[in-house]
Parts: structure tokens; C-alpha cells; sequence
């Protein structure tokens, strides 16, 4: 075989392209291999019910971080930010709230909680560049600390202790704190407290009593910019295009079924089909259970590796739900308004007590429900005045106890609807398509083990060690094999950031 | 020792006779203070008391086995000249509705035979396990055994203790970094399933993360207690899991001789009502009777919440460390039912009481314990609980007549803040102990029948009875916001306080709650070190 | 409490001593009179009849069986044929030794492994990608080893299998007193010699009817029942190391020091590098590379010297019959700390004071003179030992 080219990413979703992109360079010539027919993985709108779109099963755009947005020149390609727009936190029988990127912007709040708002925010803002920058930087080995790594350590800890002693001591508490015990610190009224919460419980195998749940929301919290005009396709697309235009070859379709390895060395990959490309790295950016698991010859995975991955815990605990609607449901609590983003949740407990049933390998009878509304930035994903909701729903477990049979898929809908119906009643009618796809589903369509979307479940150890001692730092103990997407640092979640951080790695490791 | 001042008759007055004020005591009189303890009860010993509710049946009333109790105490105080005897507990046993259950015994071989019955493999990876524990616990009793390190100071010195810490870590290899990390942050479930198969042997493994916390055992944070099991290997105790002779109330009335020989004054029904604190110094202590007594030094074995906003008042304490105790969470979750019983009793499948003479855990599955802390989550107490039961009088037959038994439960979830409010706890307390019987009777047919009296102590009990707030025994949970540099307040690590000449020395400080001595022993080390400066530590 | 083995009913009613032990969670005994010594010029000049079923024994079948054994022990058990043994260890990641054990081909897809601890949990954990299973043959089948001189002769008389052609570590099925077993020519005494392999099930099992046949025949051959004290002697002589005595498993170290490669201990003749990966092969490449820090060696402990010592406090030698498993350290001429002497045992066949050792590898050249402790008159000496090599006890009839 002959090196047609110098690396091939594995996985042409937000981070593969983004690690490709940034390795194009120098005459370097890269080939992304995606095994489904189109690219942006879980970033990708599809239509899922015949004239309606959906923006991506990850659709907050808000993680995406400015300076890989910058590393790639995107803005040359077309990416704009816009405005956030308002979240309304139904209630039953109430107004709920309606949330803001300003607490003077946002409505229902006691004057309490809105000061304890602002005192809130500005505690986040005071220890978001200090978190950012653990985020926005390569990893730090705490296991195999390296002089660099003690550096890079230190530096890490002057960030932190420009904070002030207070605020360090505050931020040290806090990060691994059950956000429920945060939030209710700051915050009275059960709405705020849950609708905070909600990002910090969502894709985990937690609830808002569970410790570290805290450090979930600080990540986001501290990393939330605007978003990305046209939503998660639309930086795809810039993506793909910076791509294409620094010479990176996409082909779709074509599944790689093994790494061809000699000698602890990376030769190339074999694609379905039979056909060999030779290559001396491969960056993949597909989960990494699957990677060494499925894609590489049992022996030459090394003993602790695999047992590693083995226990890299990645229990899907969400599913996605996509409705074609025949125009914008009326929430009761804010009757004819139209928001983009609706949470539903009225209580920590009300959320505890969904995930309670992920314990118990049973869906939430009441599930907690993140939904989005993208067809009111984007008219076109749907037919004139009609809308499309994409909904991820808190919690199902993907070992279903039974397993997801239609009947379990039917029962968890309409376990979504009750609540759709209790905060909009009526919307059954307004309802012309949907599409459900369970944890088992996403593992299929989108190649994800137990059909978790963060390729790995974000818990204070795996965050820490992200996804294996061995592999914490993009490179593998196969050389020329790298990981490039969410299951390495930072993690999951569309911030492009495991990608350019990987990339970063592989250059410097100088293939 | 300048901070303790001989003013007045004494050095020191140490509020609370309960081990770790009775520690503190006998530590610093040792070193020639002249020291007082006042004891609210009638009886010493605080939460480590042994009281004869039924005539000749001695129970441990709440805390039931010594656990890591510090050997540097017993060697350095004398303990054993003073009277202290341990048993150590022989076995754990898990019975099982309509099994024989599992029966962990302290010989090695004996135990993997019982593991597996149930999965050979875990009964392969036991040893190796433990070995990966006992590695990682020659670690931790580096940080037990003395103050907690603070990562915000820029104070050279801890500086360089931080760094000999990261490096002390660095040396046990990658594996063992990452194992730390994992154990600090992982639910004890989850580190159990990297390593075993079985339910049976996971679940009673899994309750040690659990205990006198409001979490489960699927809660992350949990793992790191299962350490505590492999201390005592290094400890120098050899199985530190024992009983004290004649209930737990020994350790404590050892320890009080053990001041008293050193020349310490001990007094019981000496209810302290506050602390008299003046242009920010502590000065003496209030008795309940309106006695006045000075002391240059008063230290409070009390948890801080009862320290500061019960006995000092907030009045003489700033807005933010007022807040810090204010949402420092004791939230108890446990309660205690003791019994006394006139026969063994009996498990089906087993014979003889060998397979009794350590704890019984009734810990029949992960789901189970589960569902025990959802119902302790929204207000109530478990139905069907966690019991970790223990027989003393079996092994230590001077607890109760001949023939006849004790037996102590520990029993979690029981929520302080149950649903109708903690007030509302007296109303509940026997539908609560029936609960717990009805449990162990399940697996000890017969037992109901057995039993001459039962005392049931739910949390707010505990609150009245002892002191202790909420109910929490160990004066606070050990989530890993409490521990360490953050116990029990952010830069109040070091047993100081912000009222100068008031210390702490009892379980709401590093390095937390159980029957240890530890921060008794280190908080007398650090007023005998102190330079008298009243900075913050 | 140990387990009975399938022969408890026999060797229970034949052990006078009570001496007893536990063996991997089995009642085995140390020997069936208070002295062993007549065991051991059984095993030597006669027959012995030994209780090995404690030893862990599983099955791994599949069409993948032989790549997978391969892959997980240091041989390359491919190039096995059918009815043949072989005696192996197998190492961890890093290239230390778990465990050493034999592997027997029992036919194209089925081998039997045979460990001195639990193993299973440790192979399945490397299954992944194989088409094998295992399963833990330890509770259904006994083991007995007949070994010594008379041993063939025993067997001829009470099996229907050609034992005259069952060579050197071959294996072959066979009825023996119309009992399905399994026959292999090995063991653990360095000398001719077999083990049986039997189900355990029935009632008068075919593991009793077994053990009665052997007894029978060999009533005219000298044939004794034998303990462990007296194997123990036996296998010092052979030269044979035994797990948590001349090394530890790396699963039981908690430090890297005591941890031991396969090159270590004298098992770099069975470590085969250059073949599909196996586990630890890495690491073995390394350290074959650079040389192993120490290496396994036999020593011979001066009489003379011993003589001496004892001769000084005005007593003759003294030395205990049984073999002794109490490390004792190893110095050189200068009196430095070299290695340490793991096992030993007076060989009343080579009238030799001998030990096994693990010793720095500029030691390990035969002839090479070191000093080993001795306590005499509690106190401690250093008397002169040779290096040589193991096995010391080495028959023509053991391979014939």
C-alpha cells in the first residue's frame, strides 16, 4: 500500500472535520471517512418526516468556543452569532418564568431571586476564564505528570488563584457539589432551581441530588456564548466549507470496519467493502469504546487499555424526540408568544424523580423535556407556518429493562406528550410527523455505545481522566493512532473543542 | 502553648465529653494544662456511650463498633492501662431471603469459598482488589493522620506539604493517581463494577460509601469510604473493626481516665448554654444553671453548627462565616433500634453463631438500597432499609444475661427532614422501628418473638438526646465539599475559629465523623503548637 | 473449612499423622505418617500415589482455543499437536508472571490448563475477539500423580492404554478399571511418572474406584501413598519453582521489587517473542533486550562449610528432613546483599544441601561462588554455596 495520505480522521461529525481542518496544512493531506451518507454526525439536520428538518440531535450552538471558531477562520466561511433568545420555564396553573441572557431581561422572578440572579451570574463570570482556560487547553496528565504537565499545573493554579482566595476556596467547594445543594443556596423558588439544573442532569446517569453534578453546569455556565446563526447545520457547513477549502478530501458512505496495525504501528484502515487506504495516523473521532473495541484486533489492544474502556461508563440516558408540528403550540403560561427554547421541570425533585427511573432500567413516567424550536430561526426546515420541535427527553435508559421494543418507544412518546400537553394543551393536533429515537436508536444511526451523545458519560472522573489514563492526551499507546472527538477532553457537546485540542496534539507530535 | 492562658482556674474548658472532647482533653493535660470537661449527660461519652436501658443489658447506644479508632491514641494516651478492650469483628454476613447469603470471614480463604458460590470471578479478584485498596489506603492515612492540607494558602510551608503529597501520590504510579481520582469522585457502585460481577457481594460492599451520608450508593462521591475497611491492615491494628468490651461506652470512659490520670477534671449534668465570648474572644462558658466558668482556652467538641450558632451566637460571628455554617449540611439520615432479646437469633441456612460474630448487613441488592435512599430523598424513612446489625453479646458476653442477646441496628435512610417535619419525628418513631424489625425479621424468623425491649432512635432523638444537629453522627456529611480544607468551613480547617481562644476538636473537623479520635488528638496538637496568633489556619 | 477431594475417603483412612494442610481450599495432606521419609524413597525408588486435584484445572474450548492460549501465556501454543503437554507461565501487561502451570491438547479444540491459582476470572477477562470458552474443571475432576520408577509398571497392569508409547508430556484417554481418564506422563517429582485425571461424580466414584485399582497394583511395586512434604523435597531436586514460594504472583505484589519475569526465574526457555501479540510481550521484548536484573539459579550449600559452623558451637550439622520455604538471603564474597535463596532441601538422593535461588544476573554463572545465610545457635553465619544449575535431580528414565 501506498501512503496516499498523511492522516485519516475517522468520523466526519463537528470534531472531525474541525481536527481535520486544522491539520490541513503544511501539504498535509487529509482524509475524513464517514460512515453515514452525510456529514455533521450528531450536528447534522435531517429531515425526519417528509418536508420537516431538524437542526441536529446536539443543537446547542452556544458551546461552540470562539477560539477554535477563529483557528478555523470560520467567520471567512459564513459562521455568524446571533442573539440568544428567551427560555420559558412553563408552569402548571402559572406564568413560569421566562429566562434571559440579563436577569433584567427576564420575567417571573421574586426580587430575591433576581438579586440572587445577578450575584449568581456574577460569580460565574468571575470564575468562567479561569475554568474556560482548563477547558480551552490541552488536558493536564494529572496521572503521568510530566515536567510540562507540573507547568502547565501551576499555571492552571495561578489562573484559579487570581480568583482570589475566596472565590478559589468558593470555586474548590462548588465544583463538586450536587447542584441541587448549589442552586438551592442561591436560589428560592423550585422553577429557577430546576430549570438551572436541567443542563447539568441531561445525557448523565445523575440527578440534581447526585455530587458533581455541579461541575456540569459550571462547564456550561462558564462556556456559554452566543449562538451560532442557523444552528448546529449551519456550523457544519462552515466547517465543511473551511475544510474543502484547505484541501481536505470527505468521502460519506463508507464505514471503516479495522485499523490495519503492525508492529504497534498504524498502517491504515479497511473500509467495508475491502478497500485499504494506507496511512500512518488515523485520528478518530468516533467513541472511543467503539474505536479499539470494535475497529482493532483484540490482541493489540494492551491488557489495562482494554479493561479501561471496558469500564468508561457510557450509559445513554437520553432520547430525542423530533415533532412536525402544523404551527407553534400555545404554551399556557405565556399564551402567544413564540420561544425558541422551552425547559420543562417545576422542582429538583420533579427532576430527581425522573432519573430515579434510569436507576431502575425504566424510562421517567415523567420525563423532563429540552426543547427547542428551530424553525423559528429557520423557517425553511418546515413547510409556511408550520414549526418543528426537537425535544431531548430526560430520562431513558438504553438498558430498558425489556428492552426497546415498539411498544416501550410508544410508551415513552406518550409519556412525552403528557407533559407537551399538560404546559400546551392541544398540541396532539397540531401534531403532523414525529420521529422518536431512543438510546438504542441513537447507538445504531449514529454509532453510539449504549447510545450515549457525549460518547461518554460526563462525570467528575471521567472528565478528569478522559478517556483512559493511556489516551488522555489525544494519543494512544498505538502509534500514529489518535482520538479527536468527544469521548477525550473536554468532552461532549458541540463545542468543537476535543477536535482542535487533538489536533493541536498531533501536530506537535510531529507525524 | 501561649494561646492557652492561665487565667482563671484553668487553661482549658472543653465542652463535651464525648471521645474526641475526651481525647482532646487527656491530650492537653498530658502536656500539663489544667483542663475541664463539661459533659451535658449523665453519662460521658457523647455519641460513644454505653447505657444500661434494660436492666442487665449494656448498649452501645449509638455508635456500635469501634472503627478507626487512631492506634497513636491508644499507644500515646495508654488506653489499654486505662481499661480499653477491643474484640475485633470476625465476620460480615449478608443474608439472603431464601439463600444462605454470603458470609465474609476474616480468613481469607474462607471467604473467597462463600464469594464463590455466587461468581468465581469475584471471588479470583477479591485478593487483588484488596490489595489495590490496602495500596491506596497507605495513602489516605497520610491524610488522616494529620491536618488537612489547604491548596489556597500561599504559606510555604504548605506549599511544600502539598507538593510532598502530589509527589507521595506520583509515586504510587499512574495507576494509582488514577484510582485516587476515581475513588474521590466515583459512586461506590461504580468502582465496584470496574472490579465485580456479583450483586450479592457488591451491595454490602457498597453501603460502607453510604453510611451517615445522605447519598446513595449510586451517588458519585461514595467510593472513597470503601477505603476505610483496608485501614486498619496498615494501621497497626490489626482488623480494625472491633467491638469494645463492654460496649462503645469503654473507649470513652477510657479515654476519661486517661485525662483524669494526667490530671484533667471531668464533670457530668454540666449542660454549657453558651459560650461567653467578649470584643471577640472567647472568655469562659455559661452553664445551664447560671455558673460561670472562665478558662483561657474554650474548646467545642460540638458540631460547628451547635458551636456557633447555638453556644457562641451569630451576633459575635461576620455575615459570611455565619453563612458558611449556615449551609454547612448535616442533613442526618440515619437512625439507631436496639434491642434486647431473650435467645440468638436465627438464619435460615446457617447453624451456630459463628457466621454472627461480626455485623450483619441487610443489603440484598444495589436496587434495594437504592430505593431505601429515593424514598429518604422526598421525606420519608426506608421502608425496607439499610441494617447493619451487630450481636456484641455474643463475642462479649458481660453486654447481657447468659443466653440472652443485644442487638444493635444502625439503620439508614431516616431522613431528618422527614416530610411532616423533624418535629413530627416522635409520632412516627415506632411505626419506624417497626419498619426496621419487620425488615430483619424477614431474613430471622422468630425474632419478633424474641424481644424484651427495643429503643428506637430516629435523627431528631439523636438531635435531643446527644446534641448531635439534625441527627448527623458525624457531625456533618462527608461530601467531598466537607472534607479536608473545607471542614467544617473554608480556611477553618485547623480547628481554629474566628473567635479567638475558641477552638474546635470534634467531628465537624478534619478529619470528619466515626469513632477515630483523630480530630480530638489533632486539634490538642495544633493549641499545643499554636504560636497564640488567632489567624485563620 | 477445605473442601474433601474426590480420594478423601481414601486418603483420610490412610493419614495416621493428621497432618494435614490446606491446600487451594482442598484438605490435602503433608504426610500420612509423622515422618515423611519413607514417601519420599517411594517416590524415589518405587511409587508414590499423590492427591493433586487441588490444583486449578480448566477448559478452554473453541475454535479459537489454541490462538487464544497462545495470546495469553508466554508459549506459542499453536504449534501444540494433539495429545501432547506443555508446561508454561503466563505474565501480566507488564511482563511479570501471574502463574506458571501446564496446558495439555486434548484434542484440536480443547485444552486443559492446569494453575496453581484461580485463573478464570483473568482469561475470560482476555476472551474478547475469541471464539473459546472456559469453564472451571477444578470442582469435577480429581487429579492423582503417580510417580517414581515403578510408576509404568503400575499403570501397564491397571489401564487398557499403551503406556509404553505415552511419551515425555504426552496425554492420552484411557480406562482404568473401566474409568474414563485422562493419562498424562507428568508431574511434579522430576522423575517417571503420570497423573490421572477423573470426574469426580458417582457415588462409589470412579475417582475411589481409581485410587483402589492403583493402590492394588502397586501393593507388589512398593507403591506408598504420598504427601506433600515428601513432593516437596522431590521438587526441589527437580529444579521446579512453585508459586508463592520461589515467586510471587504480580497480582499479589504490592511492590514492583517483588514482582518477577518470566526470565527471572528461569522461564525464558518457554517465552516464545516472535509471534502474533501476546500479553506482556512487550515488556519481554524490552527486558530481552537489556538483560534481566536477576536471574534463577541453583545453589549448592558447602557441607563443609556447614559442617564447620555447627562444629563450632560443638554440634554436629543439623538440618531438617522436609524442605525449607523461608527466604534466606544471599550475599557475595563481600558480604553484599545479591538475591535471595527462596527453597531448599537436603537431598538424601544426592546427599547435597541444595536451594533455589533468584540471584543478580552477574551471579547466575555456574560455578560462580556465593554465601548464604544459615542460623546456627541462633545465630546468624554465612556459609560458602555454589552456583549450578537446576534440575539437580535428573533421571535418563523420566524422558524414556
Amino acid at each position: 500500500m501506498t501512503e496516499r495520505y498523511d492522516i485519516v480522521v475517522i468520523g466526519a461529525g463537528h470534531n472531525g472535520l474541525t481536527a481535520a481542518t486544522l491539520l490541513a496544512e503544511k501539504g498535509r493531506r487529509v482524509l475524513v471517512v464517514e460512515a453515514r451518507d452525510t456529514v455533521g454526525g450528531l450536528a447534522a439536520g435531517a429531515e425526519f418526516h417528509p418536508g420537516y428538518r431538524h437542526a441536529g440531535i446536539l443543537d446547542d450552538t452556544r458551546l461552540v468556543r470562539p477560539w477554535v471558531v477563529d483557528e478555523l477562520g470560520l467567520d471567512r466561511f459564513g459562521l455568524r452569532r446571533r442573539e440568544p433568545t428567551d427560555l420559558l420555564v412553563p408552569e402548571t396553573g402559572g406564568q413560569g418564568l421566562v429566562l434571559a441572557t440579563t436577569v433584567k431581561g427576564s420575567e417571573g422572578l421574586s426580587a430575591n431571586d433576581a438579586e440572587s440572579l445577578a450575584g449568581y451570574q456574577a460569580f460565574l463570570d468571575r470564575i468562567a476564564p479561569g475554568f474556560a482556560g482548563l477547558l480551552d487547553r490541552p488536558p493536564i496528565d494529572l496521572v503521568d505528570t510530566g515536567a510540562g504537565d507540573l507547568l502547565r499545573l501551576g499555571l492552571a493554579g495561578l489562573r484559579l488563584r487570581r480568583l482570589g482566595r475566596h472565590d478559589l476556596m468558593e470555586f474548590l467547594r462548588v465544583v463538586p457539589m450536587p447542584v441541587a445543594d448549589w442552586l438551592g443556596e442561591w436560589f428560592a423558588s423550585d422553577l429557577l432551581k430546576a430549570a438551572l439544573a436541567g443542563p447539568a442532569i441531561y445525557s448523565t446517569y445523575s440527578g440534581p441530588r447526585s455530587p458533581g453534578t455541579n461541575a456540569n453546569l459550571l462547564f456550561s455556565a462558564a462556556r456559554s456564548e452566543d449562538p451560532v446563526a442557523g444552528g448546529a447545520p449551519a456550523l457544519i457547513g462552515a466547517i465543511e466549507r473551511a475544510a474543502r477549502a484547505r484541501g481536505v478530501e470527505i468521502r460519506t458512505g463508507v464505514a471503516v470496519t479495522r485499523l490495519v496495525i503492525e508492529a504497534g504501528r498504524v498502517r491504515g484502515i479497511e473500509l467495508a467493502g475491502g478497500e485499504c487506504v494506507a496511512t500512518g495516523s488515523v485520528a478518530a473521532s468516533c467513541d472511543p469504546r467503539q474505536l479499539f473495541l470494535d475497529l482493532l484486533p483484540p490482541a493489540a489492544l494492551a491488557l489495562s487499555l482494554e479493561a479501561e474502556l471496558l469500564s468508561f461508563r457510557t450509559r445513554g440516558t437520553a432520547a430525542k424526540v423530533h415533532l412536525a408540528l402544523s404551527g407553534y403550540p400555545q404554551f399556557s403560561s405565556r399564551p402567544g408568544r413564540l420561544f425558541e427554547q422551552v425547559r420543562t421541570g417545576e422542582a429538583l425533585d420533579e427532576l430527581e424523580r425522573a432519573f430515579d427511573a434510569a436507576k431502575y432500567r425504566r424510562f421517567s413516567e415523567r420525563p423532563v423535556l429540552d426543547i427547542r424550536f428551530p424553525s423559528i430561526e429557520t423557517p425553511e426546515l418546515a413547510p409556511d407556518g408550520h414549526h418543528v420541535a426537537s425535544i431531548l427527553v430526560s430520562f431513558a435508559p438504553y438498558e430498558l429493562a425489556g428492552g426497546w421494543t415498539e411498544s416501550a418507544r410508544e410508551g415513552l412518546y406518550r409519556a412525552v406528550l403528557a407533559v407537551l400537553d399538560e404546559y400546551a394543551p392541544g398540541i396532539e393536533r397540531l401534531i403532523v410527523g414525529r420521529e422518536v429515537l431512543t438510546p438504542a436508536d441513537l447507538a445504531e444511526r449514529y454509532r453510539l455505545s449504549q447510545g450515549h451523545l457525549f460518547h461518554g458519560e460526563h462525570a467528575l472522573d471521567q472528565l478528569l481522566i478522559r478517556p483512559t489514563p493511556q489516551c488522555s492526551k489525544y494519543a494512544t499507546p498505538l502509534a500514529g493512532l489518535y482520538l479527536c472527538g468527544s469521548g477525550s477532553h473536554p468532552g461532549g457537546g458541540l463545542t468543537c473543542a476535543p477536535g482542535a485540542l487533538a489536533a493541536q496534539a498531533i501536530r506537535s507530535n510531529d507525524m | 502553648m501561649t494561646a492557652i492562658r492561665k487565667s482563671g482556674r484553668y487553661d482549658a474548658v472543653i465542652v463535651g465529653g464525648g471521645h474526641n472532647g475526651l481525647v482532646c482533653a487527656a491530650y492537653l493535660a498530658r502536656a500539663g494544662r489544667k483542663v475541664l470537661v463539661l459533659e451535658r449527660r449523665h453519662v460521658l461519652g457523647g455519641a460513644a456511650v454505653t447505657e444500661e436501658l434494660y436492666p442487665g443489658f449494656q448498649f452501645s447506644v449509638c455508635s456500635y463498633v469501634v472503627s478507626l479508632f487512631r492506634p497513636s491514641i491508644i499507644r500515646e494516651l495508654e488506653l489499654a492501662r486505662h481499661g480499653l478492650e477491643i474484640i475485633p469483628l470476625e465476620t460480615a454476613f449478608t443474608p439472603r431471603l431464601g439463600d444462605r447469603g454470603l458470609c465474609r470471614w476474616s480468613d481469607p480463604a474462607r471467604t473467597r469459598r462463600e464469594i464463590s458460590r455466587f461468581s468465581p470471578r469475584d471471588a479470583e479478584i477479591h485478593p487483588e482488589f484488596s490489595l489495590a485498596m490496602t495500596k491506596m489506603a497507605r495513602y489516605v492515612r497520610n491524610l488522616i493522620d494529620s491536618p488537612a492540607p489547604d491548596p489556597t494558602s500561599w504559606n510555604p510551608v504548605e506549599l511544600w506539604r502539598l507538593l510532598r503529597l502530589g509527589r507521595e501520590l506520583q509515586r504510587q504510579g499512574s495507576d494509582g493517581v488514577a484510582m485516587h481520582l476515581r475513588l474521590l469522585t466515583m459512586s461506590a457502585v461504580d468502582f465496584l463494577d470496574r472490579w465485580f460481577e456479583s450483586e450479592v457481594l457488591k451491595a454490602p460492599m457498597s453501603v460502607s460509601g453510604i453510611i451517615g451520608t445522605f447519598l446513595g450508593v449510586r451517588s458519585p462521591g461514595t467510593a472513597y469510604v470503601l477505603l476505610h475497611h483496608y485501614m486498619g491492615e496498615i494501621d497497626g491494628a490489626f482488623r480494625s473493626w472491633g467491638y469494645s468490651k463492654g460496649g462503645t461506652g469503654g473507649v470513652s470512659l477510657a479515654c476519661a481516665r486517661a485525662a483524669e490520670s494526667f490530671g484533667a477534671e471531668i464533670r457530668t449534668e454540666s449542660a454549657v448554654e453558651r459560650i461567653r465570648v467578649a470584643a471577640g474572644r472567647a472568655t469562659g462558658v455559661v452553664l445551664a444553671n447560671g455558673d460561670e466558668i472562665e478558662a483561657g482556652t474554650i474548646v467545642s467538641s460540638c458540631d460547628p453548627r451547635l458551636t456557633f450558632l447555638g453556644l457562641v451566637g451569630s451576633k459575635h460571628l461576620d455575615g459570611d462565616f455565619v453563612r458558611q455554617i449556615e449551609r454547612y449540611k448535616l442533613r442526618g439520615s440515619s437512625g439507631k433500634v436496639n434491642l434486647a432479646v431473650d435467645r440468638l437469633p436465627r438464619f435460615p441456612g446457617r447453624e451456630g453463631s459463628d457466621f454472627l460474630r461480626g455485623d450483619i448487613a441487610i443489603a440484598p441488592g444495589i436496587d434495594y438500597l437504592e430505593r431505601a435512599y429515593d424514598q429518604a430523598k422526598y421525606g420519608e424513612f426506608s421502608e425496607r432499609p439499610y441494617i447493619n446489625a451487630v450481636i456484641p453479646s455474643i463475642m462479649d458476653p458481660s453486654v447481657a444475661p447468659p443466653g440472652q442477646h443485644v442487638i444493635s441496628m444502625f439503620v439508614q435512610y431516616a431522613p431528618y427532614d422527614i416530610k411532616e417535619g423533624a418535629d413530627n419525628w416522635p409520632a412516627k418513631r415506632e411505626a419506624f422501628g417497626d419498619a426496621v424489625v419487620d425488615t430483619l425479621a424477614e431474613y430471622c424468623p422468630g425474632l419478633k418473638e424474641s424481644i424484651l425491649y427495643r429503643q428506637v432512635l430516629t435523627p431528631w432523638d439523636m438531635e435531643q438526646e446527644f446534641g448531635l444537629s439534625e441527627g448527623n453522627i458525624f457531625h456533618g456529611e462527608l461530601s467531598l465539599e466537607q472534607l479536608l480544607f473545607q471542614r467544617p468551613a473554608a480556611g477553618w480547617a485547623r480547628y481554629r475559629t474566628p473567635i479567638r481562644n475558641l477552638w474546635m476538636c470534634g467531628s465537624g473537623t478534619h478529619p470528619g465523623g466515626g469513632l477515630m479520635g483523630a480530630p480530638g488528638q489533632l486539634a490538642a496538637q495544633a493549641m499545643l503548637n499554636s504560636n497564640g496568633k488567632p489567624s485563620s489556619g | 473449612m477445605p473442601l474433601p477431594s474426590p480420594f478423601h475417603s481414601r486418603t483420610s483412612a490412610r493419614c495416621r499423622s493428621l497432618l494435614w494442610k490446606d491446600w487451594a481450599g482442598y484438605h490435602a495432606v503433608r504426610s500420612y505418617r509423622s515422618c515423611h521419609e519413607p514417601e519420599y524413597f517411594a517416590l524415589r525408588h518405587a511409587a508414590g500415589l499423590i492427591d493433586v486435584t487441588p490444583l486449578f484445572k480448566y477448559e478452554v474450548r473453541g475454535p479459537d482455543a489454541a490462538a487464544f492460549l497462545a495470546h495469553v501465556t508466554v508459549r506459542d501454543i499453536t504449534r501444540l499437536s494433539v495429545g501432547r503437554v506443555t508446561y508454561l507461565c503466563w505474565c501480566d501487561g507488564e511482563g511479570k508472571v501471574v502463574d506458571d502451570g501446564t496446558v495439555a491438547r486434548l484434542d484440536e479444540e480443547h485444552f486443559r490448563v492446569t494453575a496453581a491459582e484461580p485463573t478464570l476470572s483473568w482469561f475470560e477477562r482476555r476472551t474478547r475477539g475469541y471464539r473459546v470458552t472456559i469453564e472451571d474443571s477444578t470442582p469435577r475432576l480429581g487429579a492423582l500423580a503417580l510417580q517414581g520408577p515403578n510408576s509404568r509398571e503400575i499403570l501397564r497392569r491397571t489401564t487398557d492404554a499403551d503406556i509404553d508409547a505415552l511419551k515425555f508430556f504426552r496425554v492420552a484417554q484411557a480406562r482404568l478399571d473401566g474409568v474414563e481418564v485422562f493419562i498424562s506422563r507428568t508431574g511434579y517429582t522430576g522423575d517417571l511418572g503420570y497423573e490421572i485425571w477423573v470426574e469426580a461424580a458417582g457415588s462409589l466414584t470412579g475417582a475411589e474406584r481409581v485410587y483402589d485399582a492403583l493402590e492394588d497394583a502397586g501393593r507388589s511395586f512398593g507403591l506408598l501413598p504420598a504427601g506433600l512434604d515428601a513432593m516437596d523435597v522431590t521438587r526441589v531436586e527437580a529444579g521446579f519453582i512453585m508459586n508463592g514460594v520461589d515467586y510471587f504472583s504480580a497480582h499479589h505484589c504490592l511492590t514492583e521489587m517483588r514482582k518477577s519475569s518470566p526470565y527471572e526465574l528461569g522461564l525464558g526457555w518457554t517465552v516464545k517473542l516472535e509471534r502474533d501479540p501476546f500479553v506482556g510481550q512487550a515488556a519481554l521484548e524490552r527486558e530481552k533486550r537489556a538483560g534481566s536484573r536477576r536471574a534463577f539459579v541453583g545453589l549448592d550449600v558447602s557441607w563443609a562449610d556447614l559442617e564447620r559452623v555447627f562444629a563450632g558451637y560443638g554440634l554436629p550439622p543439623e538440618l531438617s528432613s522436609t524442605a525449607w520455604r523461608d527466604g534466606r538471603p544471599v550475599y557475595d564474597h563481600d558480604g553484599r546483599w545479591i538475591g535471595q535463596a527462596t527453597s531448599g532441601a537436603w537431598s538424601p538422593t544426592l546427599k547435597k544441601n541444595l536451594a533455589l535461588a533468584q540471584l543478580e544476573s552477574a551471579f547466575a554463572t555456574p560455578g560462580e561462588a556465593v554465601e548464604i545465610e544459615l542460623t546456627a545457635e541462633y545465630r546468624r553465619h554465612r556459609i560458602a554455596a555454589t552456583v549450578i544449575r537446576a534440575p539437580f535431580f535428573n533421571p535418563p528414565r523420566k524422558r524414556a
